[in-house]
């Protein structure tokens, strides 16, 4: 429930951000993940995977970085032009 | 396919931390103490909020938002010892409150005229503790029914909570639960946590804690007033 919470957030950065620069069709997102933040990586990477597998993301991977504290951050996005 | 990446580097909690930060803004304009009550189901938050506003709701001007699950139980368990407002906020499945929903929560809470907030979180040890409400601090409950290196097994939470309540004391004599052992434990993981033993059931320790809000109300007033000059 607490990583759903977190995808959704990740889906909304993205939606924005793509919204916002036109950017092409999403096909990854990158994202940080600190041994702290309080989030379950493979839950996370379940979410993300439902999540962008609608639309308007069509399919996008989920690639999770970890490191050591409490970050949580996406920390790109990849998108086909 | 031609694939593009782009920069971002932004947080997860970006915007929740920021309506956050709207929230502390409002409820310090108006000098409220909001406090944050977190813990495992069945600790004792909503037992501890009732007896709270029996005994100070003569005093002070208590709100409560309250957070579940699922139905409002809790909320209607407090309102029958408040006139004050008391909002319930249904999460639906979530494991935790979001400083959106307080945000909401707050427009139906004439701050002006309020004292003390109490936020009640989704019980839960784990979840709540990454999510700012725009809370002055968190208070951690634990019971001595639920094992004495809780604070070990949740070190975010007793990292993150200011002061922390072990409720249901008068039931020690029946349980092998260590006292002193916990409060290590608590400290190893937070040495400044202010911890405060309490019986909702036969009064132990609540003296203490009532000052103790008596005490930051009266502080949270004055910083403002202070403000406002």
């Amino acid at each position: 429930m607490h990583e759903m919470s977190i995808a959704l957030e990740v889906c909304r950065i993205a939606e924005t951000r793509l919204e916002r620069e036109q950017l092409g069709r999403l096909v990854g997102v990158g994202l940080l993940v600190g041994d702290d933040a309080g989030v379950e990586p493979a839950n996370l990477q379940f979410c993300l995977d439902a999540l962008l597998a609608q639309p308007p993301f069509g399919g996008a991977t989920t690639k999770i970085a970890r490191c050591a504290g409490d970050a949580l951050r996406v920390d790109y996005l990849e998108v086909d032009e | 396919m031609t694939v593009r990446v782009i920069d971002v580097r932004e947080s997860v909690m970006a915007r929740n931390n920021a309506i956050a930060a709207t929230v502390r803004r409002r409820v310090d304009a108006e000098g409220v103490l909001a406090l944050n009550l977190v813990s495992s189901p069945g600790a004792g938050k909503t037992t501890l909020l009732e007896r709270t506003l029996d005994a100070l709701g003569d005093e002070l001007s208590i709100a409560v938002v309250t957070g579940d699950v699922q139905t409002q139980n809790d909320a209607d368990r407090i309102a029958r010892h408040t006139s004050a407002l008391v909002q319930a906020v249904v999460t639906g499945g979530a494991c935790h409150l979001d400083s959106l929903q307080i945000h909401r929560a707050l427009e139906a809470i004439d701050l002006a005229q309020t004292d003390l907030l109490f936020i009640e979180n989704v019980g839960n040890l784990v979840c709540p503790a990454a999510w700012d409400l725009g809370e002055r601090a968190k208070v951690v409950l634990f019971s001595v029914t639920e094992g004495e290196d809780k604070p070990l097994k949740y070190p975010r939470m007793f990292r993150e909570a200011r002061y922390a309540v072990i409720t249901k004391i008068d039931l020690l004599p029946h349980l092998t639960f260590d006292l002193p052992r916990a409060i290590a434990s608590a400290r190893e993981v937070n040495p400044t946590l202010e911890i405060f033993l309490t019986s909702a059931t036969t009064g132990e320790g609540m003296d203490e804690w009532f000052a103790f809000l008596r005490r930051e109300v009266s502080r949270t007033s004055a910083a403002t007033a202070a403000l406002r000059g």
